[in-house]
């Protein structure tokens, strides 16, 4: 049995509005919000790399959970973006935080990345010790390489997410996780080497609507669980008219579901631990809640997690 | 009643935009529907014809007109 034990974010200062895409792709910004539910994105500065990203976003889940890099027996780095082939982002979060003689590797399925890193550190914490999973993106600079395609480049922003997965129950029992990939329609999205991002947009909503509410279903059966027994949903904020859509399928009154991807966009593997790490800090976690986590990815892969506020032991509120 | 007239009608249930005449028109081009009215769409089929579409055939392109879908359908057993 594995828990998360903290949670951190960063977010990078740029912004990045509606009405500057709106003018760069002559639409209007209602119809950005049509197509997404988004208004704002955050944007790395020139000088930040990923790297910039993920140390700041470990560096506070690591303070959230009152732990020092000394005691980490595993980095996961989790991006779609890394800032070269290898080694990787791991390895730079390794040398930042000084936590030397640890396995350090990347994950890169995009945006389930980050729920797949949980789902390793969670069968392996037992071996390796506590395990960061921290999942950092550019994607804005990968959208910027020509040609631009309106319908990404809307849907996109910058930023870090970051989480503790440790041994024992407590604060936040994982008690169940599923992740799997069906690679029939990976080409749908992808990232060439030498090429921008590429997604076929009609394809990953059929599948990602239809394999994240399965998920959760399955989940929430497996675990004899009904939606209304779940206080929060964190869902991979992919585009707010999915997430409406998935909401409405499965049931969920809009109140059960945390939603940040307005303010930033789609985060992709950054996205479902930036909305925890918020979450928490709003002091929307609270003891015996049974929180479900989801999200879809390259592979194309999709997954679901079931956790329970099970104690307020952590020095920041838990 | 036609298997075309049967997806017009569920068609009809999402449709933004005039159903095309035209059999091999894209509903996509045409403004009738986007991605996520799809999403519904191919639910609605699936209980409107009573047929399953498996992951392997969840595809854009097996929904691109009524002259596809017809198709798919008919290639799954419904009429």
């Amino acid at each position: 049995m594995s828990a998360l034990a903290g949670f951190g974010h960063f977010l990078p200062d740029g912004v990045l509005s509606n009405e500057t895409l709106a003018a760069e792709f002559h639409v209007t910004p209602d119809w950005i919000v049509s197509m997404c539910g988004i208004q704002t994105r955050r944007v790395v500065a020139a000088e930040e790399t990923v790297c910039d990203l993920a140390e700041r976003a470990a560096t506070a889940c690591l303070q959230d959970a009152g732990m020092t890099p000394d005691k980490l027996g595993a980095i996961i780095a989790c991006t779609g973006t890394p800032h070269r082939q290898f080694p990787g982002v791991s390895a730079e979060v390794q040398k930042r935080l000084n936590a030397p003689g640890i396995p350090a590797f990347d994950l890169h399925l995009a945006s389930i990345s980050g729920l797949f890193g949980v789902a390793l550190a969670d069968r392996m914490c037992e071996q390796w010790g506590p395990t960061l999973v921290v999942a950092a993106e550019t994607m804005t600079r990968v959208l910027a390489q020509e040609p631009r395609v309106k319908e990404t480049a809307i849907l996109f922003g910058d930023g870090a997410g970051a989480c503790l997965v440790t041994p024992g129950d407590a604060p936040l029992a994982i008690r169940d996780i599923c992740v799997a990939s069906d690679a029939t329609f990976s080409e749908a999205l992808r990232m060439d080497f030498g090429s921008t991002f590429q997604m076929d947009g009609r394809t990953i909503i059929l599948h990602a609507a239809r394999k994240l509410a399965r998920a959760v279903a399955e989940l929430l059966e497996k675990n004899s669980l009904r939606v209304d027994q779940v206080s929060l949903f964190l869902f991979h904020q992919a585009n707010l008219r999915l997430l409406e859509r998935l909401m409405k399928e499965l049931q969920i009154d809009p109140h059960q579901c945390f939603i940040n991807g307005d303010k930033y966009g789609n985060t992709s593997s950054a996205s479902w631990l930036i909305a925890a790490s918020e979450a928490k800090a709003a002091g929307l976690l609270r003891p015996g809640m049974k929180v479900v986590i989801a999200a879809f990815g390259a592979g194309l892969s999709w997954g679901a997690a079931l956790v329970e506020v099970v104690s307020l032991v952590s020095k920041t509120g838990f | 009643m036609a298997l075309d007239d049967k997806i017009r009608e569920a068609l009809a249930r999402v449709a933004k935009a005039p159903i095309p005449t035209d059999r091999e028109a894209s509903l996509f081009d045409t403004g009738v529907i986007d991605s996520f009215d799809l999403v519904d769409f191919v639910a609605d089929l699936e209980k409107e014809f009573q047929v399953k579409v498996p992951d392997n055939d969840l595809h854009p392109s097996k929904f691109e007109s009524l002259a596809r879908i017809a198709a798919y359908l008919s290639s799954q057993g419904a009429s």
